[in-house]
């Protein structure tokens, strides 16, 4: 069974050239090395994070993660805590991974094992982790990140940043990879598009699903790491409206929100496309607030065409039930 | 004994407990929390939670979720504002409130039900949409120091209760009452179930999903009457915490996520417990950052202790569905 | 191929067009605040383009919808991208723009700080409102003047992660320790941005401490809640209230007498003096150690040593003065 590569992707690739084409009439200035380094620079958090979220959503279960934020800040902060506990500071990738990873695994269980709707459990966790971060360092930053890290956190290569290039995007391929050649893959896409069919023809699907949460907790270690060598110290709300962020993002990647839907390469694009536009909206000096309001138009409308698009696909095919839920 | 628990459901039934041990152990570490005054700052404090938490069960009940309500309230906020700053007389400013509430529901309708975007997708959306809207409407200040009119207004007594007290519980005993005795409730918890089946059964889903929205959107534009009345104030960043408050909330008093159940004194008690919470935690000195991880394992413990130790036994009646229009459990 | 070549040598004219527009420009100067939409980084906004008019430069004023660091060094980069001259920020810690101060200095953009600080990340200089230790001070000292020396008094604070507001306590608790032994200063409780949650702490907090004569709104956001909750809670005279709020703000609890005092200093004079300096770094000045910029009715000073540029002392404001500011 192939995942369905919606149209999504077209949409955005539109929307892209959209963006990109406005803003070279409106501000030249704007194309530039400079600039392409400052989207992905700050893309990376977010789409480490988005490609978590998206995971998750892929292996349906009304599958969710609202936590993405909390683990994130709280990834940061008790990595920061165990440093300066003593822990040796080359141990502090390896730390976040590991806690991020933790996080995640929790709320695989709530799922998996308590059965808890996904919702619910993230929203238990997002405010258990969110909250834990600021409480334990009473909202102090964290400073004293090693300094070994901050070459990679802010250095570039060929315009590239390296957490970009030697993190998120080795991941991404690695997660296309899995999706689509792997049969893990085929299991997630498989879970996520019928479970019931799923667990009839043998999938484990609670223990892929508890995989997908444990990623996504990994990921947002990872994105913890890259904050913290970037930024060169740990703010205990850094991952805040990450969970919607992310979300979106996941969205207009066409990400179906039922599962069972979407290609992790739509999440970067979609990605990329949301920086763009808000590098974009900077350059011409738009109030930022507009952003806001931009972002959840678009997301509107090209789940609206997409929505017509499927309408239109199946209308011509067997019919198709239309899974319940919110 | 049992029978009781069992009609008046087990969920219910615990949180009563709870706001009631707690209740019991702030009292006895704090000579201050067992005061009319404390305990009337607390049903205060529950006010707007609990007109947008009945909204919320509402939607959740037919399956849906509206994570933009705090800025509908906003945006309400920000006309009833307006009203007073404009010298209107505080009646007329009070009932701005729902009616923008009800216009802003019937546009959070129109986006879910004929855009066809999944609820939970579209009010992420417009919750972009509605914080970009509250920055233009206040014009990117702040509206401080509003008339005390609206404050007199609605901190009246009647009966020796406050207003906010005797509105709250009209409103809860009305959807009380179309929910269980009305077809439309039936119908509503029927969609939740199934919304194909209840579709197949000739019940007009999208009349009864866009009268829920709209619903919902009137009871927060109501709490943001009460809202003003408290704060006089209007920021930007108004209700950014309400939606995914009034859901734990609402999940915490027993209602299904996924629809078909929904249980209105359950969503009444999660309000008040959280807001106990957080009121006597502070009273017995615990920061108030730790605040939001409480009501985190709040929740986790509950829904985690009712998945170790089986679930309500109508979860099983709800599980075999048999027939069409299944009228489910309303408390 | 021929309409090709032509939207081509279009496009190059347009490009060649506009780039000379951009040599032609004024110097800008920007200022980014810790989050937008509040009065009083409104009121440093209209400082910042008087003092732009005055002194002929362009000001862009943009600034993050919440308080995260990440969004608020995102615009930063980008005003250092598009080649703005002299970049303020109130920074919300440290760490917003720890990242970019290289990439300023290799575009020779003036980095600088402005309302809140970030002392050792390599920013030209900082324009300060006031010490930190003298609003600490100023609010601490005028509270017991009104409430006594061995009070009880309680904080109630914004977000707990922003630096400047954490400092502010910080002095206040020194100086109740140095000056005020019998004073009883509370653990500070953090609100976030709502006036409900301020509200909703304020009056926790006055109920635990049936005794609390004082209450303090650290964030210019906690105010109307502060204020409210002691209106609301019947305790006008019984508990003073006060913070760092705009006059306009405060107003309607001054008069009600909720707010005994108001400490604050004038954001449009901080914003006037931001862009100010600004543009002497653009102009490669030296900034002396006493001057009257002008258009400014009094003196300045600044210490090369530490880079603060200071405004001036405090300003405290009371039910009597309070109409005569606007802002």
């Amino acid at each position: 069974m192939t995942p369905r590569v919606s149209p999504i992707l077209a949409i955005l690739g539109l929307l892209w050239v959209v963006v990109v084409t406005g803003l070279a009439v409106l501000k030249p200035g704007a194309i530039a090395l400079s600039t392409v380094t400052a989207v992905l620079q700050f893309s990376t958090i977010l789409a480490l994070v988005a490609l978590g979220q998206a995971l998750v959503i892929v292996c349906g279960g009304a599958g969710i993660d609202i936590s993405v934020g909390g683990m994130v800040s709280l990834a940061v902060v008790l990595a920061m805590l165990l440093v300066k506990a003593g822990l040796p500071g080359v141990l502090l990738p390896a730390l976040c991974l590991a806690i991020g990873l933790a996080l995640g695994l929790l709320n695989g269980f709530l799922v998996t094992r308590l059965r808890l709707l996904p919702l619910i459990a993230t929203l238990g966790t997002f405010y258990v982790y969110s909250g834990a971060a600021v409480a334990l360092t009473g909202g102090a930053a964290q400073a004293g990140v090693p300094t070994y890290l901050l070459p990679w956190g802010r250095g570039a290569v060929g315009g590239l940043p390296l957490p970009f290039l030697t993190l998120a995007l080795p991941v991404f391929v690695m997660a296309g990879a899995l999706l689509h050649t792997t049969s893990w893959g085929r299991w997630i896409y498989g879970m996520g598009f019928n479970e019931r069919s799923a667990r009839l023809v043998g999938i484990p699907v609670d223990r892929v699903r508890l995989a997908a949460y444990g990623a996504s907790g990994a990921l947002a270690g990872c994105a913890a790491l890259v904050s913290l060598a970037w930024l060169g110290g740990g703010r205990p709300n850094i991952g805040q409206n990450l969970e919607l962020t992310s979300l979106t993002a996941a969205m207009l990647g066409g990400i179906g929100i039922f599962g069972g839907r979407g290609g992790v390469f739509g999440v970067l694009a979609a990605v990329l496309l949301l920086v763009t536009l808000q590098t974009g909206l900077l350059q011409l000096n738009v109030n930022t607030v507009w952003q806001v309001g931009i972002v959840g138009t678009i997301l509107l409308i090209v789940l609206l065409i997409d929505n017509l698009a499927l309408i239109r696909r199946t209308s011509t095919a067997c019919s198709h039930v239309r899974r319940q839920g919110f | 004994m049992r029978a009781f628990l069992q009609r008046f459901g087990e969920r219910e039934a615990l949180l009563a407990l709870g706001c009631m041990v707690s209740g019991l152990v702030f009292s006895i570490l704090s000579p201050y929390f067992a005061t009319p005054d404390n305990l009337l700052t607390v049903a205060r404090n529950s006010t707007e939670l609990l007109l947008i938490g009945l909204g919320m069960t509402l939607l959740l009940g037919i399956g849906g979720i509206d994570v933009s309500v705090g800025s509908v309230l906003g945006l309400a906020a920000i006309g009833i504002g307006r009203l007073l700053e404009a010298g209107a007389p505080p009646a007329l400013a009070a009932l701005a409130g729902p009616v923008a509430g009800l216009a802003l529901g019937v546009v959070t309708a129109f986006v879910v039900i004929f855009g066809r975007i999944p609820a939970i997708v579209a009010t992420l959306g417009l919750l972009g949409l509605y914080r970009a809207g509250i920055f233009l409407a206040l014009g990117g200040s702040w509206l401080s120091g509003l008339p005390v009119g609206l404050t007199n207004l609605l901190a009246a007594r009647i009966f020796g209760l406050p207003f906010s007290v005797l509105v709250i519980a009209l409103a809860y005993a009305g959807v009380f009452v179309a929910v269980r005795l009305t077809p439309f409730g039936a119908h509503l918890l029927a969609i939740g179930n199934s919304e194909a089946r209840a579709r197949l059964a000739g019940i007009g889903v999208r009349r009864v999903q866009v009268a829920a929205f709209v619903l919902s959107g009137g009871l927060c534009g109501l709490a943001a009457s009460f809202y003003v009345a408290t704060y006089r104030n209007v920021e930007m960043t108004i209700g950014a915490t309400l939606a995914l408050e009034a859901l734990a909330a609402v999940v915490l008093g027993g209602t299904a996520v996924t629809g078909g159940r929904i249980s209105l004194l359950g969503t009444a008690f999660g309000v008040i417990l959280l807001r106990l919470l957080q009121n006597g935690l502070l009273l017995v000195g615990v920061p108030s950052l730790w605040q939001p991880v409480v009501t985190g394992l709040l929740l986790l413990l509950v829904l985690g202790a009712e998945a170790l130790w089986g679930r309500l036994p109508l979860e099983r009646l709800r599980q075999s569905v048999v027939g069409v229009a299944q009228r489910g459990a309303v408390r | 191929m021929h309409t090709h070549s032509k939207v081509v040598l279009l496009a190059a004219a347009l490009l060649a067009v506009s780039s000379t527009f951009a040599l032609a420009a004024d110097k800008k100067v920007a200022f980014v605040p810790q989050i937008i939409g509040i009065p009083y980084f409104d009121a440093m906004e209209a400082g910042g383009k008087e003092a732009a008019a005055k002194f002929g430069v362009d000001f862009i004023y943009q600034g993050p919808v919440d308080t995260n660091p990440v969004d608020q060094m995102q615009i930063v980069q980008n005003l250092i991208d598009q080649g703005v001259n002299a970049v303020a920020v109130s920074v919300l810690d440290a760490s917003s723009i720890a990242p970019v101060v290289e990439a300023a200095k290799a575009k020779r953009v003036a980095l600088f700080t402005s309302d809140s600080d970030a002392p050792k990340s390599g920013r030209a200089l900082y324009v300060a409102q006031a010490t930190d230790e003298g609003l600490g001070d100023a609010i601490i000292d005028e509270m017991v003047k009104r409430v006594g020396e061995d009070a009880k008094i309680g904080i109630v604070s914004g977000e707990a992660t922003a630096s400047n507001l954490n400092a502010w306590i910080g002095f206040m608790q020194a100086r109740a320790k140095a000056k005020y032994p019998k004073l009883k200063l509370l653990e500070p409780q953090f609100a976030g941005g709502t006036a409900q949650r301020a509200a909703q702490i304020a009056t926790d907090l006055m109920t635990a401490n049936p005794d609390l004569k004082g209450l303090i709104g650290v964030a210019s956001t906690t105010c109307p809640g502060v204020g409210q909750a002691i209106e609301t809670a019947g305790k006008i005279g019984q508990v003073i209230g006060t913070g760092y709020c705009s006059p306009n703000t405060a107003r309607a609890y001054l008069k009600s007498g909720s707010f005994g005092y108001s400490v604050l200093w004038d954001p449009k004079e901080l914003g006037y003096l931001t862009v100010w300096a600004g543009k002497q770094l653009i102009d490669g000045k030296e900034v002396p150690a006493t001057t009257t910029p002008e258009g400014m009715s009094h003196p300045v000073t600044y210490d090369a040593k530490t880079g603060v540029l200071l405004l001036g002392e405090p300003a405290v404001f009371t039910a009597q003065n309070v109409d005569n500011y606007k802002f």
